[in-house]
């Protein structure tokens, strides 16, 4: 069959070839009869009549002859396809209309489809990319839902798990790269040396890590990724073996990665080995994993579960005669493996599903649309059927015009489709695309075009079908009593019609109400306060390189240079430092203990957040003072030091108050005295992830100092304009250390309003999409309509005739769109209120029945329903009796 | 008495693919070579020969290529492919059972029965 087609579809190709061979090849017959003929004894002319008669028609038998080859069915597509056509150009008004409708409905489709293509199918870039696991510790009792995984746990595990073929951490960070006056800030890796070769690579140039390079004495070596070397190296060959000053230490690159390597999400360039001393590799850090991440590669043949049962048991092992471990099993721990791809997208995976099936409902309505009026427009046309059947069309040739038709229709449709999908593509950029977990692999690329374009057909072929089914019907009906026109075959596509309008408002009512839940759950999150003042308040990142600031003095003594700097400046009111700030997208969660607060049986120890915190940063940052008082520059250097708690982590140890006084240590247990933080002060709880957090974990300020990692943000208060006030900050640190680069300087505003583009854009694009619904919408009721009056024109004529007011003539056509309308409204509150409990993990504080969006959304639907048959009414209103009777 | 016999449905394209298996043909050989063959008891339509030809050369039982005829005259040669005769074997097997199972009904003696 396969064969068949492909030998049609070749001579298709060299057509012109084919019939010119077969005119040749019946004249090379012709004359060799004729001239046997002749040699036989016969005279010419006779022998040539007598050839052409033997033979038959000419034509007749190309005609066999093309169908022998499987050309007919061909040559009538064209045909339809010509005709189709010229009846599309004949109707340009129904033409545009039908074709701006599924170009905007395949284009949205197309655009939300790229995304979901290349984050959720498309496997990552690797060999045997499905084998890839992601292997984390879990603490959900304790508020730490993934704390990746420990080096402890790394060195514990390797070569304990038969189920993988290799295990592999890494640690994302970053670092001060380039010689002395021309540093940069770059994001760093830290990898276990078999972490290239479980993800199936091997560097273009050079080697990966090996073994000893995970001493700390022998890891002065790095991997560049291919972009880094073409920039920075001049991509040559020779850049083995080369230096580069990373820290304010040297270190020698031993190998270049491939040509489009990435790594997930990863901004990383350069990747250095995952070095740790055997004290870091030990039982008492087995649960400090927090930044560590753990990949491994499944072995062939091994499964999933049996990975997990195997970590589970090596967990339990390892447990056993841990002192920690009864308190460690309080917090519900469990190490979770799931396949890389899956566990990297899971938080983005519910909103573009959701996405997905709001674009799909905007295609179901906008082919309902369009099955409708191609519908009507055969209704129209029944006349023009019934001769064509009349002069002998089939009914596979009354179905296959229908098809043909539709299908041009969206085949132009879904080219118009990629056009309007590659613009998406551009808005989406705008949205944030971007910055979704792979976003940087969203492609729209010619597989795309081509899925696309296939789906277009077979949306062709979906909404020819009603339309075919009805021109059959109306066939068997016009041989049973051709002079009724408006029989049964009418009743029933008046019935299709109807019923399509009813599914298309019901759907519309769908997205619109699915739309304002997700924007009513945009405004109340937007409403929550942060818990500080975020107006006027910019904060930058500056890493302080080890070599120069290798202790704590040395650093505090920098930024209280730079923080006093800073506060003298004409404009800024207040300024100070801190590890991290909110909505950084950092976490920094540790635990605490405090002194006399042993976390009992059965209550599990908990991750807070933990700050280091130096100069003005309370101020600067607008938090509130609720108790006692603020840390201070002094707090730094004091032999007895001091922290701050916030609301959360005073109420859950003092719900009666008197936090003041009490001791806290930061870990997971009561140490020496000497190590201990005295709490002088309470602050407001503050927003730390994101507006929709509603765990309190709590924070601990504690004063900045050793224990804290070398990247600190930079935190100014002012009145400025936000660009002085970032010029400022680059010119006073460069003043104090020009080798330091500030990075990542934002508004806190800004870094709020980013923490909301996971909410912001779906909402919108829900917004967008109910748009186009509803103005679907109101072409498919204006159409239904027009279409009913049109029908009617000799009855409504004829009670006019016998004394009907216009004003009753109107009152008929609004009530049939107002049943219409309640039709597709029950049926919509009924989809909306399933819609809304399918999208409820992505609302905030929002009931999947809302009733005052359900009644919102209804006003609107029933608005536009009004205004739809606002025209068609009236024009029914107006008919004179006499034209409308004389017509007919 | 008729000296040419009709041809039973659907043995003109096994006759054609017959022919041309013996040597390359251009059309109008086929028709005379089935003529020869069958000692000229077989006469086929010429309007039916040529659909015959692009039936079965769109089945890929035989080939088609562009060649001088005996008289330097250009025409369409005909070859046999590997497909073609394959079928031809199976359908010289079933006609074979088939003709002998007709002749030994059609001669049955009434003693016989």
């Amino acid at each position: 069959m396969l064969r068949r087609i492909y030998v049609a579809c070749r001579t298709l190709w060299r057509r012109p070839d084919f019939e010119q061979g077969l005119s040749e090849e019946f004249q090379f017959h012709l004359q060799q009869y004729t001239e046997d003929l002749v040699a036989s004894g016969m005279p010419p002319d006779q022998a040539a009549r007598r050839a052409r008669l033997e033979f038959g028609a000419v034509d007749a038998v190309k005609d066999d002859c093309r169908e022998a080859r499987g050309l007919r069915v061909f040559d009538e597509l064209q045909h339809d396809l010509r005709y189709a056509l010229r009846v599309l150009r004949r109707t340009p008004a129904f033409t545009l209309t039908a074709l701006f409708t599924l170009a905007l409905c395949i284009g949205a489709n197309l655009t939300i489809f790229a995304v979901v293509d290349s984050i959720l199918l498309r496997p990552l870039p690797f060999p045997d990319a499905g084998r890839l696991l992601s292997i984390y510790n879990t603490y959900p009792r304790a508020g730490v839902p993934d704390d990746g995984a420990s080096v402890t746990n790394y060195y514990e595990r390797r070569g304990h798990l038969p189920s993988v073929s290799g295990l592999a951490i890494y640690r994302d960070g970053a670092a001060i790269v380039g010689d002395a006056g021309s540093t940069e800030r770059e994001f760093v890796t830290r990898v276990s040396p078999e972490f290239f070769s479980i993800l199936g690579l091997v560097p273009s140039i050079g080697r990966v890590f090996t073994e000893g390079e995970t001493d700390p004495q022998a890891d002065d070596v790095a991997i560049v990724t291919e972009a880094y070397w073409r920039q920075h190296l001049g991509g040559r060959p020779d850049a083995i073996g080369q230096r580069l000053r990373v820290d304010g230490v040297t270190r020698i690159i031993v190998g270049v990665l491939p040509a489009d390597y990435s790594f997930l999400s990863s901004k990383t360039q350069i990747y250095f080995p995952l070095s740790s001393r055997l004290d870091d590799r030990g039982p008492g850090h087995r649960h400090s994993g927090s930044s560590t991440h753990m990949i491994a590669r499944l072995a062939p043949g091994a499964s999933i579960e049996q990975v997990q049962s195997q970590i589970d048991a090596h967990n339990a092992a390892m447990e056993a005669d841990d002192p920690e471990g009864p308190f460690i099993a309080e917090t519900g721990f469990r190490s979770v493996v799931l396949p890389l791809h899956a566990d990297h997208v899971a938080a983005i995976r519910p909103t573009l599903i959701l996405l997905q099936a709001g674009a799909l409902f905007l295609l179901l309505i906008g082919a309902v649309n369009v099955a409708n009026l191609l519908l009507i427009r055969a209704s129209s046309r029944e006349k023009e059927l019934a001769v064509r059947q009349a002069i002998g069309a089939s009914p596979r040739h009354v179905v296959s015009l229908v098809l043909v038709e539709s299908t041009v229709l969206t085949f132009i449709g879904g080219l118009l489709g990629l056009a309007i999908g590659a613009a998406g593509m551009r808005l989406l950029n705008v949205l944030g695309a971007a910055r979704l977990p792979l976003g940087s692999h969203i492609v729209f690329d010619t597989p795309l075009a081509l899925v696309a374009l296939a789906a277009a057909t077979v949306l062709g072929l979906a909404i020819g079908a009603p339309v075919a089914w009805h021109n059959l019907r109306a066939r068997t009906n016009s041989q049973r009593q051709s002079e009724s026109r408006s029989a049964t075959s009418g009743h029933a596509a008046q019935r299709m019609r109807h019923g399509f309008l009813v599914a298309q408002i019901a759907l519309a009512f769908v997205l619109l109400a699915g739309a304002g839940l997700l924007g009513l759950s945009l405004k109340r999150v937007t409403a929550v306060s942060p818990g500080f003042r975020p107006e006027h308040v910019l904060s930058g990142q500056v890493t302080l390189p080890r070599s120069n600031y290798r202790d704590g003095t040395a650093r505090i003594a920098l930024l209280d240079r730079v923080t006093a700097q800073l506060t003298r400046q004409p404009g800024v009111a207040a300024s100070g430092i801190a590890t991290n700030v909110p909505f950084s997208g950092n976490s920094n969660k540790s635990s605490a203990t405090v002194k006399g607060y042993p976390p009992r049986r059965g209550e599990s120890a908990r991750g807070v957040y933990s700050y280091g915190v130096g100069g003005d940063y309370f101020a600067a940052m607008g938090l509130t003072l609720l108790e006692g008082r603020f840390l201070t520059a002094a707090d730094a250097r004091a032999s007895t030091a001091a922290c701050v708690v916030d609301d959360d982590f005073a109420r859950r140890y003092w719900p009666l108050g008197g936090a003041l006084g009490h001791r806290v240590f930061s870990g997971s247990a009561e140490g020496r005295d000497a190590d201990a933080f005295t709490i002088v002060g309470v602050v407001g709880a503050v927003k730390q992830a994101g507006l929709s957090d509603d765990e309190a974990l709590g924070a601990v300020y504690y004063p900045y100092g050793d224990r804290f990692d070398s990247a600190v943000y930079l935190v100014i208060r002012s009145s400025l304009p936000p660009e002085t006030v970032g010029t400022l900050l680059q010119q006073v640190v460069r003043a104090v250390d020009p080798e330091l680069p500030v990075n990542n300087v934002k508004l806190m505003q800004s870094r709020i309003g980013e923490s909301l583009i996971a909410r912001r854009s779906p909402a919108l694009l829900a917004i967008l999409f109910s748009g186009i619904a509803i103005l679907l919408t109101a072409i498919g009721t204006y159409g239904v309509l027009s279409y009913a009056v049109a029908q009617r024109r000799r009855e409504i004529g004829l009670r006019m005739a016998l004394g009907a007011r216009p004003e009753q003539v109107r009152a008929q056509f609004v009530a049939l769109a107002l049943r219409l309308l309640a039709g597709g409204l029950a049926l919509g509150v009924i989809g909306a209120w399933a819609a809304g409990r399918a999208m409820q993990t992505l609302l905030f504080q929002v009931p999947a029945l809302h009733l005052a969006t359900l009644a919102g959304t209804a006003a609107i639907m029933t608005a536009v329903s009004l205004a739809a048959c606002l025209l068609p009414s009236r024009r029914a209103a107006r008919i004179s009796p006499t034209e409308a009777l004389a017509d007919s | 008495m008729n000296k040419t016999a009709d041809l039973l449905p659907g043995t003109l394209d096994m006759l054609v693919l017959k022919a041309v298996s013996l040597k390359p043909l251009h059309g109008y050989g086929v028709l005379l070579r089935i003529r020869q063959i069958s000692d000229q008891a077989l006469e086929i339509p010429q309007g039916s020969l040529y659909p015959a030809l692009n039936r079965l050369e769109s089945q890929a039982l035989i080939a088609s290529e562009w060649g001088q005829s005996d008289n330097n005259r250009r025409a369409k040669f005909y070859t046999v492919t590997k497909a073609g005769l394959r079928r031809l074997r199976e359908e010289t097997a079933g006609w074979n059972r088939l003709s002998s199972a007709i002749a030994a009904a059609l001669n049955t003696a009434p003693d016989e029965v």
